[in-house]
């Protein structure tokens, strides 16, 4: 008997039943034989068991396999390549030196750990072979586990390669090791790579202990997180239950190895299909129940309480019931109430419920036929928070509510979970034989920057607040403003009083702000979202400048039919307001300057600026997201000045199909752009600076291989002799990291202004982080950005401070944001098409922030 | 123990002429064998000596008798950590906690060393172990096994040899096998072995014969040896007596691997389980509520929807007529103002309530304690606003 054929009779052994929910061979095809698809499942600390298969099929040789553990989840590593792309070597200006020098230094505490290790660690790299050839690697690894020779010492093994913090003697060990039938097997092992603390190599090692040590500490994880099932937060009139945790890693920092946590939260959903289907079937008559069931189901990921997979739903099929039968993968068939009471003992109490339908991803790229799995709703929970249920208003709350944690709850969770890491024996054991000591919590000095002053028409202000000026600007004039003279309300019979109540305010606020808003023609429709779309059809044409519909309800079909007949087919702005916001006592003032500076904008007005240093610099800002609804869509959003002043803006927007977020038409934004620049000041602009948005993880690689050539190509070919200088710089709201300030004993959140710019930092990347938003609950998140492409050279301290300017300029919020305005713009305008438009706006909006 | 050895793998590969296949595979088989057995005497506390990588185990888990789960296996190491997620509570086992307490442990250990721990269990299988076992040891494993830890049953399975000539190969099924008794040797030995220790032993097997040569017997031959009562013809659960309590504790075992499951038995579980299970339930009332009463002001003729059980009855409910009848008597659901309430001698009366608690004063201490916002001030009823979605809305 070969060893091979002894696997293959185990890893059918390994896993009893086929596939845990009873799958069925799609239509068309007989019988369905893939019976290690189960196999796939098992989870472990190195890679899959398919992993030791894979390296010998193509007989990699360990010493050149760059990645030799290659984590389960696809996602950590593609961040081990990101981590790979070194761009600040080619960035000759900040080589030697990235960090800025002006602002008022401040003492800032981290979630960073310190990791220490001995000077002189090192990693050893080993190829093990078995003679005879084992194919068992539950075998492979006991022989060698069990061997004396390295019974202490600290070691990973994934079958074939072995890594260990103390070198063996010799460069080639001859091992053997009887088994318990009696026969002896030889190991040798091949020292191959010896790794210093900071290769990549290293950092994966590093971070499969710490997920053991998480393990140790009883926590579950889920994806790249780890949380405690023992202390959940319960919500159960939302039926959710809360887990608290943390997202951890360990990666090389700028000058130190660091490990990362930040505290985290499972949102879990205590409800299953079915019983989604019966709320669902109270609220809709039959005749549309199993219509509306489809639109609110697939697509979703729902949880099978039996064996913990998650599937997609893709299908509902209404006339499987449980109690027909289906054949098992042995050819037998059986009924689902029984395969579900034999296999794990459930009674299912529903027999007329449907069936969920799942395809089943093939690992195999072969041409069979994809398999589906038929999954009762009974016994599938929902996850994840549908879009429904982030619009809830209640739920929502309550959610934030416990899980806006302050930075001093923040931190006595890291506290926690430090003791707890060094406190436990286990823990403690497993850094010690690998020489690692946890350390205690980074601190570092990050610099806060000067604040800047706002600019209106006849007025320079220094905001008491930079969160939020609008106290400031009041009866201020705002930039320029065109005139609004031709324009159109509709609002339904019942909204009329209101309606001109809040158009009165709204003349009021307007002449105040130096935005003269004339009377214009009221349209009453009914109360329907057709009626509404014919009175626009029917009224509306290219000389009105503006259509402002007040609407009965947020229902979505008001908001968006009428934005894409507005956006596309007829192109004029437009402003669309809820009659219940025009209801609010004692707010029609506050609501009414909203609107009134929104109104303003999207007629080509500017409200206000900020000082900006550079002569003739463009910024733009890229933006990229998914359409709702053709899930093959991506939509791509271009924003970018086109005055010195950075005040007016030229916006563009795309429906491009990928699969990725990677933009493919930039070079025809950037020249459009770049034209448009020409026109109005008969040349071009010295420095392009581009912001780029909604990047995911692993695509840095990408974005500089193929979005920043399109970018340069077009900016070269603008102009014959000296081109504009570009820099391209990504922009990411979310990371792990967060600074803290401590203030009288407590801690507190940064002030805004606040860049860090060192420890916390990449040494391979030219990179900061800037604190330019409030948070008045909850900790801040910082914005991390990373410039790939410099070709302005400017000092990292201007080009912070840049930046810092540009999060004043987002006219829908008279406050700092987030992150740079054009990003925001794009942001906002991708938002748009991807929720209510799905189609790219009409050229003609072009000009202005039509999408606000 | 490397079982489910690769006889289904061989005869798979052999010439299709005289293929003995066995449908589901014959490990599977065995497996089934034993969970049919757990579904028909429900026993509390199970091991399995000899249990490999524990996909026994990870099929018994389920069972909702079973509150205990052990494993023994010689080769249990660090490897176990790949297998380990199967046996431990899953994100389901939280939603969804089971109704009893379930413990699993695994210890490394040898089938014919004593441990304590192993003491007062209701069913010992061991399927495939003993013919890996030398002379020596198999002399010692009635001992440990009967003797010592002395279930109220046990399985074990074992290769039937006068099955091997069907199959091309003439040696034994795996190489580590120490022997293949055929069916005689094995009635002979079990025999012995029951008499000896007080148990009846029937025989059985999985994996029957093809028709011409039914004399062979099952391919596995099983043994279900039962402890013999007392009070004979009953199958009474084990319990540790006294004597066994006082001998000295032996721990030859090394814990492995150790799990804790959910349950309604912990009060935290309940409490969630309670607490969700009353808002869905009140939620479904109150949507029930509002419709009726919707209908009532468009002033529709009145159906027999309108009736109380109407207001009872929905999709996705099951409820007996007796249920139904029983909930009609109960105090009804009314709103005050913006608020709807339930009583709680009405929601007593819902089976999804009343599987968790029994009687209306434990509902209303629980409750009081979960979601003590949702009571009312009484502490009579569950109160929630009777229209969710009437909050202000901010402007786009």
């Amino acid at each position: 008997m070969s060893g091979r054929a002894r696997v293959k009779a185990r890893g059918r052994a390994r896993s009893p039943s086929p596939a845990d929910a009873p799958s069925v061979p799609s239509s068309s095809l007989p019988t369905s034989v893939d019976i290690s698809a189960s196999e796939a499942s098992s989870t472990g600390d190195f890679a899959g068991t398919s992993r030791i298969s894979q390296t010998r099929k193509y007989g990699v040789s360990p010493g050149d396999a760059r990645c030799p553990f290659i984590q389960r989840s696809g996602k950590s590593r593609r961040d081990f390549t990101d981590l790979d792309v070194c761009t600040r070597e080619k960035l000759a200006h900040v080589r030697d030196c990235k960090t800025g020098s002006s602002g008022v230094p401040v003492k800032l505490v981290t979630n960073l750990f310190n990791l220490d290790l001995p000077q002189d660690w090192q990693l050893y790299q080993y190829h093990v072979t078995y003679v005879p050839d084992l194919e068992s690697r539950r075998l492979r690894i006991a022989l060698l586990y069990n061997h004396r020779e390295l019974s202490n010492k600290a070691k990973a093994f994934d079958g074939v390669i072995l890594f260990l913090t103390q070198k063996l003697e010799e460069k080639v060990t001859e091992l053997s090791s009887e088994t318990h039938r009696g026969g002896t097997v030889k190991m040798t092992i091949t020292l191959t790579r010896e790794l210093p603390a900071s290769s990549s190599v290293c950092i994966q090692v590093f971070n499969i202990i710490f997920k053991k040590i998480f393990k140790k500490l009883a926590m579950y994880q889920i994806g790249r997180n780890f949380y405690k099932p023992s202390e959940p937060v319960e919500i159960p009139q939302h039926k959710l239950s809360l887990w608290p945790g943390f997202a951890i890693s360990v990666s090389q920092f700028e000058s130190r190895l660091l490990f990362t946590a930040d505290v985290s939260y499972k949102i879990l959903r205590n409800e299953t299909v079915l019983e989604f289907m019966t709320d669902l079937r109270q609220e809709t008559t039959m005749s549309c129940f199993t219509q509306t069931c489809e639109k609110r189901l697939l697509g979703l990921i729902v949880l099978t309480r039996y064996n913990n997979k998650t599937y997609r739903i893709d299908d509902i099929d209404w006339s499987v019931k449980p109690t027909h039968t289906f054949q098992k993968q042995d050819g037998t068939e059986i009924t689902y109430v029984d395969y579900y009471k034999q296999q794990y003992d459930i009674t299912l109490s529903d027999l007329n419920q449907p069936v969920l339908v799942s395809l089943l991803k093939t690992k195999r790229n072969d041409n069979t036929e994809p398999r589906v799995a038929h999954l009762i709703p009974e016994l599938c929970f929902l996850t994840g928070l549908t879009c429904q249920a982030t619009s809830d208003f209640r739920l929502m709350k309550a959610v934030a509510e416990e899980t806006r944690l302050s930075p001093l709850g923040r931190q006595q969770r890291l506290a926690r979970l430090a003791d707890d890491i060094q406190r436990n024996k286990d823990a403690r054991f497993e850094l010690e034989t690998w020489g690692l000591h946890f350390g205690c919590q980074v601190s570092l000095t990050g610099r806060v920057l000067p604040s800047e002053k706002i600019l209106m028409q006849d007025h320079v202000c220094q905001p008491a607040s930079a969160a939020d000026w609008s106290k400031d600007m009041r009866n201020c004039k705002i930039l320029s403003a065109q005139s609004l003279n031709k324009w159109l309300i509709l609002c339904s019979n019942r909204a009329e009083y209101v309606t001109e109540n809040f158009l009165h305010c709204l003349r009021r606020v307007g002449s105040s702000m130096g935005f003269n808003v004339d009377y214009p023609k009221i349209i009453k429709a009914q109360e329907d979202p057709a009626a509404f779309f014919s009175a626009v059809q029917k009224h509306v044409n290219p000389d009105v400048q503006l259509v402002m519909c007040i609407l009965p309800s947020n229902q979505k079909n008001y908001y968006d039919t009428i934005k894409n007949y507005l956006n596309s087919f007829c192109p004029v702005p437009s402003q669309c307001v809820l009659t219940r916001t025009l209801n609010k006592q004692g707010m029609m003032m506050s609501v009414a300057t909203k609107i009134a500076m929104q109104m303003a904008c999207k007629l080509g007005g500017e409200l206000w600026a900020v000082e900006i240093p550079l002569k003739s610099l463009m910024v733009v800002g890229i933006d990229a997201c998914k359409d709702e609804v053709s899930k093959g869509m991506v939509v791509v959003g271009f924003v970018a000045s086109i005055n010195p002043g950075i005040t007016r803006w030229f916006s563009r927007c795309i429906l491009q199909r990928t699969a990725t977020d990677v933009a493919d038409c930039l070079k025809v934004f950037m020249t459009g752009a770049l034209n448009k620049w020409y026109k109005h000041n008969h040349g071009l602009p010295a420095r392009i600076i581009v912001y780029r948005n909604g990047v995911g993880d692993g695509q840095l690689k990408t974005l500089i291989e193929y979005e920043v050539p399109q970018l340069l190509s077009s900016v070269t070919e603008a102009s014959a002799n000296t081109s504009s200088k570009l820099s391209v710089i990504v922009v990411r709201k979310k990371c792990t990291l967060r600074f803290c300030m401590e203030m009288s004993r407590s801690l507190q959140n940064p002030p805004l202004g606040t860049v860090v710019d060192s420890e916390a930092t990449r040494p391979d990347w030219y990179d900061f982080y800037l604190i330019s938003q409030a948070a008045c609950r909850g900790t801040v998140n910082p914005t991390y950005y990373n410039v790939i492409y410099d070709d302005n050279g400017l000092k990292p301290d201007h080009m912070q401070r840049l930046t810092f300017k540009l999060c004043h300029l987002y006219y829908n919020w008279p406050g700092l944001i987030s992150i740079p305005a054009p990003c925001q713009y794009a942001h906002k305008l991708t938002f748009l098409v991807a929720q209510s438009i799905h189609k790219e706006p009409s050229l003609e909006l072009a000009n202005s922030l039509f999408y606000l | 123990m490397e079982k489910n050895s690769m006889e289904e793998f061989q005869r798979s590969t052999v010439p299709r002429k005289n293929v003995i296949e066995f449908r589901p595979p014959l490990y599977k088989q065995r497996y089934f064998f034993v969970k049919d057995i757990v579904n028909q005497y429900k026993p509390k506390k199970v091991a399995d000596l000899g249990c490999g990588n524990a996909t026994l185990l990870c099929m018994l888990k389920f069972h909702s008798c079973v509150q205990e789960l052990v494993g023994v296996d010689l080769l249990m190491d660090r490897l176990l950590d790949w297998n380990s997620d199967k046996l431990s509570p899953s994100i389901g086992d939280h939603l969804g906690p089971r109704d009893l307490d379930l413990s699993i442990v695994l210890y490394r250990g040898s089938a014919v060393e004593k441990d304590s721990r192993l003491l007062g269990f209701d069913l010992i299988t061991c399927i495939e172990l003993i013919e890996h076992l030398d002379s020596e040891d198999l002399a010692k494993f009635p001992e440990v096994v009967f003797g010592y830890f002395s279930p109220g049953m046990v399985v074990i399975s074992t290769p039937n040899s006068d099955f091997n000539p069907l199959f091309p190969a003439s040696t034994f099924r795996n190489s580590d096998h120490k022997f293949e008794w055929n069916q005689t040797q094995f009635q002979h030995w079990a025999s012995n072995v029951a008499k000896l220790y007080s148990y009846t032993v029937e025989f059985t097997g999985v994996g029957a014969p093809p028709p011409w040569a039914k004399h062979v017997g099952y391919c596995t031959q099983i043994g279900i040896f039962k402890k013999k009562q007392p009070d004979p013809g009953s199958w009474i659960l084990a319990k540790p007596t006294g004597s066994r309590v006082s001998e000295p504790e032996e721990h030859a075992y090394q814990v492995v691997f150790t799990a804790s499951f959910p349950s309604l038995q912990q009060k935290h579980f309940l409490l969630f389980v309670l607490c969700t299970e009353v808002l869905k339930e009140v939620e479904a009332i109150r949507q029930k509520y509002v419709w009726i009463m919707k209908r009532k002001e468009s002033s529709e003729p009145e159906s027999e929807e309108d009736t109380d059980s109407g207001l009872v009855r929905r999709p996705g409910l099951f409820l007996t007529d007796a249920q139904v009848a029983q909930i009609e008597k109960s105090p009804k659901p009314y709103s005050v103002g913006k608020r709807f309430y339930v009583p709680l001698k009405r929601l007593i009366g819902y089976p999804k309530v009343n599987r968790l608690v029994a009687d209306v004063s434990t509902l209303r201490t629980l409750l009081a304690e979960g979601i003590p916002m949702r009571l009312n001030r009484a502490h009579t009823s569950v109160q929630i606003d009777l229209d969710p979605y009437d909050y202000p809305h901010d402007y786009r």
